[in-house]
């Protein structure tokens, strides 16, 4: 059979279609945070099925670490994209003319949208009260701090940090930014629901059929079994389709309508329904002369937007990370999610990761100029190693934070000269504690069918898994079936995030042939990874095992503009075994570029909490052309090693090399993404602290200081000239 | 309205309304679903149909005025175009969302430039975005399809002589 994607016959949540059906559309907050003060839908015709605040009052709450949700805002809208109304129509046009029918008037509210600021004790409240969600939040302890907008707070307790900076011959601080951006996952967020009687049946791509399961029956107050969900293949998700999305609106719409409900949003709204964290994160680190790491303190301020979703999971997360793959005997971390009026904001390939690494190691490279140190000693000095304990308290493992550095290093020629290159290792968790199982099931004409959760967004979790269970029953994997993810049929998974499903579900599935082989038909698999971090000392276990990679960059700046570009980018990533090696490449290729959007230029922009960019054409994704010129990796294995996840690990490693490249330049940056005009104002520190340091200006800084602000003035002038005759000639060609 | 179209091949006639597009005519007529919605402004590329040979962007052109024109979206290749088998054996793909956009430039691309270089490939496919990233792969495919056309039509070149 020919691969379903090149001849389109992939079917995602957007192609499937139920007899009867109606088309949602969901009308939207304009402002950031407003009561409601009246809603009136009076003139939306008959045969349109309106959802108002009112009818979302008969269900309960839902999120999953915090059940901050109803299916529509009550009373209150805390972000501009807020849903205050949903309709269900005969057509997707006819649903559209109606959201112009209903009126709503609002009465505005005060809004905060910076994260350090809505953090104080002073701050205007998001939310006025915290409630946990039982679903998420037992795993890890959530701790809210009620009465401010801190809905988790996560620390690290390890040693004695100010004991540890007083023995520190050498200590640097620096306080780093990083921007909101979107999943822009290619296919929108595409939900279709059924109830037939008080049974829900929902086609949705999601990578979390179970935690949506538990979710739903709550919001609806019936049994988990109940409720049907059929996981779809996913054009893309990269954390976006998880959790609660559109599933709960379009479930209501359905049970109001009594007919089928599907919704495919619009590309804007998907601005206003899932978001990467903004972060400022605050890193004070000590070393001895001799570059022993002897202390480090981070605060983390994780802006989670209008809702927490998981939040407090990616501030954990991103908390017991920032120290870095190292040896610190004194270590105090404080890693905050906290409520704003942007739109929410949750799982994003890296869960907090990325952030916490562009500080850590941007603050490493800081460190290694105090210390006049080589920034690969200094991190080779320090890297854990098999038998350290990390701050966590607990052992390290199968660790190759030393080999993972030096092919970096090695793959940008760094003994040749280290000028215009820079470097990043880190350490990521995988989802802890974990549980996932699988069923093998054997069938009359020979083949075998597969039954598990795991859900397919490109990321080749599923071939990864026919791959092993081929192996394993010793068929070809033609002879695997492996339909989409039911939760009638699938057993039990925690969900399809972290990078964990070909670890996690590799395991599972050798149980599950075992227990075939000794029964004949049907064999049954679970594996439980146990562990967890107190959330007040950070001690424990934060992840069963260590997703580990490392990056190095090259870059060549025109200090004239700022402009910069990455000539050579390579990641080096523990893969542990590999099981598909060109599933596994994709999995580095696609987040190595996907860090490089990060890093030169995905941003979201916000003017008083409303995305001013919400399209493709102002927000840029990579396209081939972004690609370095020279864009290396390595997949590194051992012998009989277990499989490590690899669908994030090259991601957040890649913009602190780029960072780390122009720091060797001489050029400081701190906030992500990195722009021309901050390389620019780094060129004019530089030349501002070689003043400083000599008391006169070097004199070639100097006029080309002159020179290039000359330059700007003229080039915008001749920028401005060119696209005026630029214009012309188009209107002639159109009108000739 | 009715309008007069080839699609994939096949002479139709259709009602269309004068202010949709193309992209929705051939969902909903046709049931042609490797023709996907993302960007809604012709950026992107998920949409990408060959009208007359030439890639276009279904999601922004009316379909009154593709009348007359014939129309080709990834299922009229069937599955045995080079351009598909080189994808398939560079796994030039991980959602698969983009991809029947991409092998549809990627034609258009190789019959006017049978020879094209990374540059040229790279600029060509400035306007089909792909997500999960898999240009690397994709670039690797653009080759092996070029090689292979290229090996193809020295064959028929030789036959006939």
């Amino acid at each position: 059979m020919v691969d379903p994607r090149v001849t389109g016959a992939v079917r995602y949540s957007q192609d499937v279609e139920l007899e009867g059906m109606l088309h949602a559309r969901i009308l939207r907050s304009p402002h950031p945070h407003a009561h409601i003060l009246r809603m009136d839908a009076s003139k939306v015709p008959e045969g349109v099925v309106v959802l108002s605040p009112h009818d979302a009052r008969e269900f309960g709450r839902y999120g999953p670490q915090i059940k901050d949700q109803t299916i529509l805002p009550l009373d209150r809208v805390r972000y501009v994209g807020d849903p205050v109304a949903a309709v269900a129509a005969e057509t997707e046009e006819e649903a559209e003319e109606a959201l112009g029918l209903i009126e709503v008037e609002y009465e505005e509210l005060p809004a905060i949208f910076d994260e350090v600021e809505a953090a104080s004790e002073e701050a205007l409240l998001v939310h006025d009260r915290i409630h946990l969600s039982e679903n998420d939040a037992a795993y890890f302890g959530i701790r809210p701090r009620q009465g401010t907008n801190v809905c988790h707070r996560f620390r690290i307790r390890h040693g004695d940090v100010e004991a540890g900076f007083r023995e520190a011959d050498v200590v640097v601080e620096e306080t780093f930014r990083t921007a909101s951006a979107q999943h822009a996952h290619m296919e929108p967020h595409a939900t279709l629901a059924r109830w037939q009687g008080e049974r829900l049946e929902l086609w949705t791509g999601t990578q979390t059929p179970f935690n949506l399961r538990m979710d739903l029956a709550g919001l609806f107050g019936i049994p988990e079994e109940q409720i049907r969900i059929v996981s779809l293949p996913m054009g893309g998700a990269f954390g976006a389709k998880t959790f609660v999305r559109l599933e709960a609106i379009v479930a209501a719409l359905a049970r109001k309508a009594g007919r089928p409900v599907r919704c495919i949003l619009e590309r804007d709204e998907e601005w206003l329904t899932l978001n990467r964290h903004p972060t400022t994160i605050k890193v004070r680190i000590g070393a001895r002369r001799d570059g022993t790491l002897v202390a480090k303190r981070v605060e983390c301020w994780a802006n989670t937007g209008a809702y927490a979703d998981c939040g407090p999971g990616v501030a954990q997360k991103m908390g017991f990370a920032s120290p870095g793959p190292y040896r610190i005997p004194n270590v105090r971390v404080d890693s905050r999610a906290v409520y704003t009026n942007l739109p929410p904001n949750g799982a994003f390939r890296g869960y907090g990761q990325m952030q916490c690494t562009w500080a850590s190691e941007r603050a490493m490279d800081l460190l290694a100029d105090a210390l006049d140190m080589d920034p690969l000693e200094l991190r080779l000095k320090n890297v854990l190693r098999n038998g350290d304990r990390y701050c966590t308290g607990e052992v390290m493992r199968d660790v190759h934070f030393d080999e993972c550095l030096r092919s970096a290093a090695e793959a940008v020629g760094w003994s040749e000269g280290r000028q215009g290159k820079g470097l990043c290792v880190m350490l990521k968790g995988m989802q802890t504690p974990s549980r996932a199982s699988i069923a093998v099931e054997k069938n009359d004409d020979g083949t075998y069918t597969v039954l598990c959760a795991t859900a397919e967004m490109g990321q080749g979790a599923k071939r990864a898994i026919r791959l092993l269970a081929a192996e394993l029953l010793g068929v070809e994997p033609g002879k695997v079936h492996f339909p989409d993810p039911d939760t009638d049929v699938a057993p039990y998974d925690t969900r399809t995030t972290s990078s964990r499903s070909t670890h996690m579900m590799g395991r599972a599935l050798e149980v599950a042939v075992e227990d075939l082989r000794k029964n004949g038909r049907r064999g049954y698999g679970e594996v439980r990874d146990e562990g967890g971090l107190d959330p007040d000392t950070g001690q424990g276990i934060a992840s069963s095992h260590w997703h580990q990679g490392a990056a190095a960059a090259e870059v060549e700046v025109d200090e004239e503009t700022g402009k910069f570009k990455v000539r050579r980018l390579h990641a080096s990533v523990y893969a542990g075994r590999v099981v598909d090696r060109a599933g596994a490449e994709l999995q580095n290729e696609g987040s190595m570029i996907m860090g490089l959007g990060t890093a030169l230029f995905e941003e979201i922009s916000f003017s008083d909490g409303q995305a001013t960019n919400a399209n493709l054409s102002d927000y840029n994704v990579p396209a081939a052309g972004d690609l370095p010129e020279l864009m290396t990796h390595d997949l590194i294995e051992r012998d009989g090693a277990e499989i490590h996840g690899l669908g994030e690990t090259a991601l957040p490693p890649v913009p602190p090399a780029v960072g780390n490249a122009l720091h060797s330049l001489g050029l400081h940056v701190t906030d992500l993404p990195i722009t021309a005009e901050s390389v620019l104002e780094a060129v004019d520190r530089r030349a501002e602290r070689e003043v400083a340091a000599t008391g006169h200006a070097p004199e070639a800084s100097a006029t080309t200081t002159v020179a290039r602000r000359a330059a700007r003035v003229l080039g915008v002038a001749g920028l401005a000239v060119l696209g005026a005759g630029v214009l012309a000639l188009l209107v002639r060609k159109v009108r000739g | 309205m009715k309008i007069a179209l080839k699609v994939n091949g096949k002479k139709v006639r259709v009602e269309v309304a004068p202010d949709e597009m193309l992209l929705e005519v051939l969902r909903r007529e046709f049931g042609l679903r490797s023709v996907r919605e993302t960007c809604g402004i012709g950026v992107c590329g998920a949409c990408t149909v060959l009208v007359d040979g030439e890639p276009i962007s279904a999601c922004i052109l009316l379909a009154p005025l593709a009348a007359g024109c014939e129309i080709t979206t990834v299922e009229g290749l069937g599955g045995e175009h080079p351009v598909q088998r080189a994808f398939v054996e560079a796994q030039a793909f991980q959602c698969g969302y983009c991809t029947p956009g991409m092998i549809l430039t990627v034609k258009r691309l190789l019959e006017e430039n049978p020879r094209p270089s990374n540059e040229e490939i790279e600029n060509y496919l400035g306007g089909n975005l792909c997500r999960c990233g898999c240009y690397v792969k994709i670039l690797a495919a653009v080759k092996l399809a070029a090689s292979e056309l290229q090996g193809a039509k020295q064959l028929s070149l030789k036959s006939r002589g």
